[in-house]
C-alpha cells in the first residue's frame, strides 16, 4: 500500500469510530449566506477610493485619486519623476552606474488600465520594460536594478487597502515584486468594497475558481513590504517595495 | 546564554527563567502582540468570526479524506506534483530527490514551522545543497545558528542589541542599533539569493481544496519570491490544513492575520495553484506539494483532533502567561507555548521530556480566549495529563500524596489536624522570609524552587465559619430583641 493510500484509510477508519471525541459527527459546512464580511466598507466609488486611500495611507503607502483616465496617466509621470528627484537628491558622492536608473519594470502597456503610458514616459526618456521573459540569470539582470515598478491591478478593496494581483503573460510577478517603489493604477471599475464583495461577484458570474486555477498565480496585497521581526520595530521594504503608491482614477468601464 | 533545546526541560527552564535580556525580549514583544490581537478582534465581531472559523474548520477535520483527494486531484490537474509523506523522514527524502533531480545548487526558504519541524535544513546541509532562510527573523537567528522560539516571531528571544551582535559578527556590518540600516543590509544580500537560487521552499498556511491552491501568509514579501523567482517550487504541509473553498480561505486569512499581528490584512497572500503557464515571464516551471502526516494522524485517533483546527497564529503564546516567562525554547520543541504543549508530545518529534510539556500550564485558559478557533486547550492539556495519569506515568511521589491527601480528606480529624499543622508550618516559613514563603523542605522544596508559595491564611476557613454563625446567632437575638421592645 502506498503512503497516500495508508494515510487516507486510516483517516476513514479514524473518523468512522463512533467513540471519536472529535470532531462531532455532524458538521455542517459554512455557508455564504452565513459567512461574515471581515472588514466591511460602503459608499459611492469616490467615497470607497477615499477609503482605500486612508487604509494604504495607515499603512506607510501613498495615494492620489483623479477624475479621468489622462490625468491618472500624468498623476504617475509627476509621481516617478518626484521620485527620481527623491533618490538623486539622498545619493551622496559618486553613484554606482546601473544603467537601469531611467527605466521601469511595468506590465505590458496593453495590460494596464491607462493607454499610453509607454509613449508618455518614453518623451520623458523613460524606458518601460515589460520582459516577456525572466528565467536566466542575464534576463534578470537586465532589470533587477529598475527602482520602480507600475502595473493595474485585478481588483482592489477599499475595507483593507488592498490590491488583488493575477500573473499572466502581459502581468509580471516581478514589477510589483523586485522594484523599491510600486505605482499601481486603480480604475473605479475595479474597485469593491470588500474582498467578500469581489468574492461574490466572481462567484456569481461563474469565474471565481478560474481566476486561481488558470493563472498559477494569484497574489494580494496590502501595503509596502514590512517586517517587525526585530524587537517589534517596523521597517518598511524588507524584501518587496518599500514605497507603494496607488492612483485611483474614475473611468468609463462597465463592471 | 541562550537555552540548549535539547537539555532536560527542568534545565531549559531554569535557564530561561535565569536569562535577564530574554525576560526583556520576550516581555516587550508578547504584550505588544496581545494588545494588538485584542484590539484588532475587538474592531470587528471578532466572536462571530472566531465561531465561523470553528465551524469551517470543525467541517474540514470531519471530511478531510475527500477534501486531501479534491486538493490532490485539483493540483495535479493544474500541472502539480503531489508527494504523500507518513513522517517527517519521508518528506526528507522526497524533498530531497527533487531537489537532486532538478540538479539544485541552492534554496531559499520562506519561514516554515512544519519545515522546522521535520529538520529540513540539515538534510538538505548534509546533502551538500546551500539552504538559505529569507524570512528576516529566520535569516537571523540562521546567521545565529538558533532555532526559532515563536510561530510568527522566530527571533522574539533576542533584543536588538544581540540582533546587532550578530549582524556585526556574521556580516561584518559596523555597529549601528537601527533596524532599517540593518534590515537594508539583509535586503541586500538576500535579494541576490532568490534571484541566483534554483529552489523556492515554503509551507503552507492553507490549501485550498476546490481550486488546488497553496496559500502563504508573509509581510516581507520573501513568500512571492521563493514561489516565484526559482525554478523550482517546494511547498510542504501537514495533511489538516485544509479549506473548502475560495471563500473559507479568505475568511481563514482575515482571522489569521487579526489574531496573528493585529493586522487587517497581511502584506500579502500569495495563492499559487500550479507551475508557470508557457507564456508567463516569470514564475516556477515546477511546483510540487508535499502533505505529511508525522503524528497528525495519531492527534485524531488519540482524541486530540481539536488540536488539528489549529492555523498557527500564535495568539496562544503571547497570551500565556508560562510562554512569557520561559518562552519558546524552553518548551524544546518546533512548536511552543499552549499550542505547542499540547501537540509537541502527540508529534513524530524528538523533543526531550515531551511528556512535561503538559505540565507547563497553570489552566488559566487565556490561551482559549485568544484562539481564532476556540480550541479549548487548557481541556486537551489535562486531558494530556489525564493520558498520562491514566497510562500509569506519574511519579512515585505523586502518588503517594494524593494518596495521603485522600486519606486525609476522608476524615474530619484528620484534616483539622494536618491544616493546623500546615497553618504553623506555612506561617513560620513565611515569616522567615518575610511574605511569601520561598523555601520549603524536600519534598515540597520541588514547589518553592521555581516558585513562591502564600503562607496559609491564620485563621482556617473552617474557623472563620465557626465564629460568623456564631456572630450571626447573637446578632440575631439582639435583633428580635429590639423588635419586641419595638
Amino acid at each position: 500500500m502506498t503512503t497516500r493510500e495508508t494515510i487516507l484509510n486510516r483517516l476513514r477508519s479514524e473518523l468512522r469510530r463512533p467513540d471519536l471525541p472529535f470532531p462531532l459527527g455532524n458538521t455542517p459546512p459554512l455557508t455564504s449566506d452565513e459567512r461574515m464580511t471581515v472588514t466591511a466598507a460602503s459608499g459611492t466609488l469616490w467615497e470607497l477610493a477615499e477609503r482605500f486611500g486612508a487604509e494604504l495611507t495607515a499603512l506607510h503607502g501613498t495615494y492620489e485619486i483623479v477624475g479621468t483616465p489622462t490625468e491618472a496617466r500624468l498623476a504617475l509621470i509627476n509621481r516617478l519623476l518626484t521620485w527620481r528627484e527623491e533618490e538623486r537628491a539622498a545619493y551622496r558622492g559618486p553613484k554606482p552606474q546601473t544603467g537601469q536608473e531611467d527605466q521601469v519594470l511595468g506590465w505590458a502597456d496593453e495590460a494596464l488600465p491607462v493607454p499610453g503610458i509607454a509613449d508618455a514616459l518614453a518623451d520623458l526618456g523613460i524606458e518601460v520594460i515589460a520582459p516577456a521573459a525572466l528565467y536566466s540569470s542575464e534576463e534578470r539582470d537586465a532589470v533587477r536594478f529598475i527602482r520602480y515598478g507600475v502595473t493595474g491591478v485585478q481588483a482592489a478593496f477599499a475595507g483593507t487597502g488592498s490590491m488583488l494581483m493575477v500573473a499572466g503573460p502581459k502581468t509580471s510577478r516581478a514589477a510589483s515584486l523586485l522594484p523599491l517603489r510600486h505605482i499601481a493604477l486603480i480604475p473605479f471599475s475595479r474597485l469593491y468594497p470588500a474582498i467578500e464583495d469581489w468574492l461574490a461577484a466572481e462567484r456569481n458570474a461563474g469565474t471565481l475558481t478560474s481566476v486561481l486555477r488558470a493563472n498559477a498565480n494569484v497574489t494580494l496585497i496590502t501595503g509596502p513590504s514590512k517586517s517587525a521581526d526585530i524587537e517589534m520595530n517596523l521597517t518598511l521594504g524588507v524584501h518587496g517595495p518599500k514605497f507603494v503608491h496607488a492612483i485611483l482614477f474614475e473611468d468609463d468601464v462597465e463592471r | 546564554m541562550s537555552v540548549d533545546i535539547h537539555a532536560p526541560y527542568k534545565e531549559r527552564v531554569d535557564t530561561a527563567l535565569h536569562d535577564k535580556h530574554l525576560r526583556i525580549a520576550l516581555d516587550r514583544a508578547t504584550s505588544r502582540m496581545k494588545t494588538q490581537r485584542a484590539d484588532a478582534m475587538a474592531a470587528i465581531d471578532g466572536e462571530r468570526l472566531r465561531t465561523q472559523v470553528r465551524k469551517m474548520k470543525s467541517y474540514v477535520l470531519r471530511n478531510l479524506p475527500d477534501l486531501l483527494e479534491t486538493l490532490e486531484s485539483n493540483l495535479t490537474a493544474n500541472g502539480a506534483h503531489v508527494h504523500w509523506a507518513a513522517d517527517g523522514e519521508e518528506a526528507d527524502r522526497i524533498i530531497l530527490d527533487i531537489a537532486r533531480q532538478a540538479n539544485v545548487q541552492k534554496a531559499v526558504k520562506a519561514k516554515s514551522m512544519t519545515s522546522e519541524e521535520i529538520h529540513l535544513n540539515g538534510v538538505l546541509q548534509q546533502a551538500g545543497i546551500k539552504v538559505v532562510e529569507t524570512d528576516l527573523g529566520e535569516y537571523i537567528i540562521q546567521l545565529a545558528d538558533e532555532p526559532p522560539s515563536h510561530i510568527i516571531a522566530p527571533v522574539i528571544h533576542k533584543r536588538i542589541e544581540d540582533i546587532s551582535q550578530v549582524f556585526q559578527r556574521e556580516l561584518d556590518m559596523p555597529p549601528t542599533m537601527d533596524p532599517s540600516a540593518m534590515t537594508g543590509a539583509a535586503r541586500q544580500i538576500l535579494r541576490r539569493e532568490f534571484l541566483s537560487a534554483d529552489l523556492g521552499i515554503s509551507g503552507c498556511n492553507f490549501a485550498i481544496a476546490e481550486t488546488g491552491t497553496i496559500c502563504i501568509v508573509t509581510n516581507e514579501g520573501n513568500g512571492r519570491m521563493v514561489s516565484s523567482m526559482p525554478r523550482v517550487y517546494i511547498a510542504v504541509m501537514g495533511i489538516e490544513k485544509l479549506v473548502p473553498t475560495v471563500e473559507d480561505a479568505f475568511l481563514q486569512y482575515q482571522a489569521l492575520c487579526r489574531s496573528a499581528t493585529g493586522q487587517q490584512c497581511s502584506v500579502y497572500l500569495s495563492m499559487t495553484s500550479g507551475p508557470r503557464r508557457a507564456d508567463h515571464p516569470d514564475g516556477p516551471e515546477e511546483f510540487h506539494v508535499v502533505l505529511m502526516d508525522n503524528g497528525r494522524l495519531n492527534m485524531l485517533a488519540r482524541g486530540y483532533g481539536e488540536a488539528l483546527m489549529c492555523v498557527r497564529c500564535g495568539a496562544c503564546l503571547n497570551a500565556c502567561p508560562v510562554y512569557r516567562e520561559i518562552g519558546g525554547h524552553a518548551y524544546g520543541s518546533t512548536y511552543s507555548g499552549p499550542i505547542g504543549a499540547v501537540i509537541s508530545p502527540l508529534l513524530n518529534t524528538d523533543v526531550t521530556d515531551a511528556d512535561k510539556l503538559p505540565h507547563a500550564s497553570s489552566l488559566c485558559g487565556a490561551c482559549r480566549d485568544a484562539c481564532p478557533v476556540k480550541i479549548d486547550l487548557p481541556r486537551l492539556l489535562l486531558n494530556e495529563r489525564a493520558d498520562q495519569v491514566a497510562e500509569g506515568d506519574t511519579a512515585w511521589f505523586d502518588r503517594q500524596a494524593i494518596r495521603a491527601f485522600a486519606d486525609t480528606m476522608k476524615s474530619p480529624g484528620r484534616y483539622a489536624a494536618a491544616a493546623s499543622f500546615a497553618r504553623t508550618g506555612s506561617n513560620l516559613l513565611a515569616g522567615m522570609s518575610g511574605g511569601n514563603i520561598t523555601f520549603m523542605p524536600p519534598p515540597f522544596s520541588a514547589w518553592t524552587q521555581s516558585r513562591d508559595f502564600p503562607p496559609f491564611a491564620k485563621k482556617s476557613f473552617r474557623r472563620q465559619w465557626r465564629e460568623r454563625q456564631e456572630r450571626r446567632k447573637r446578632i440575631g437575638n439582639e435583633g428580635q430583641r429590639s423588635k419586641i421592645e419595638d
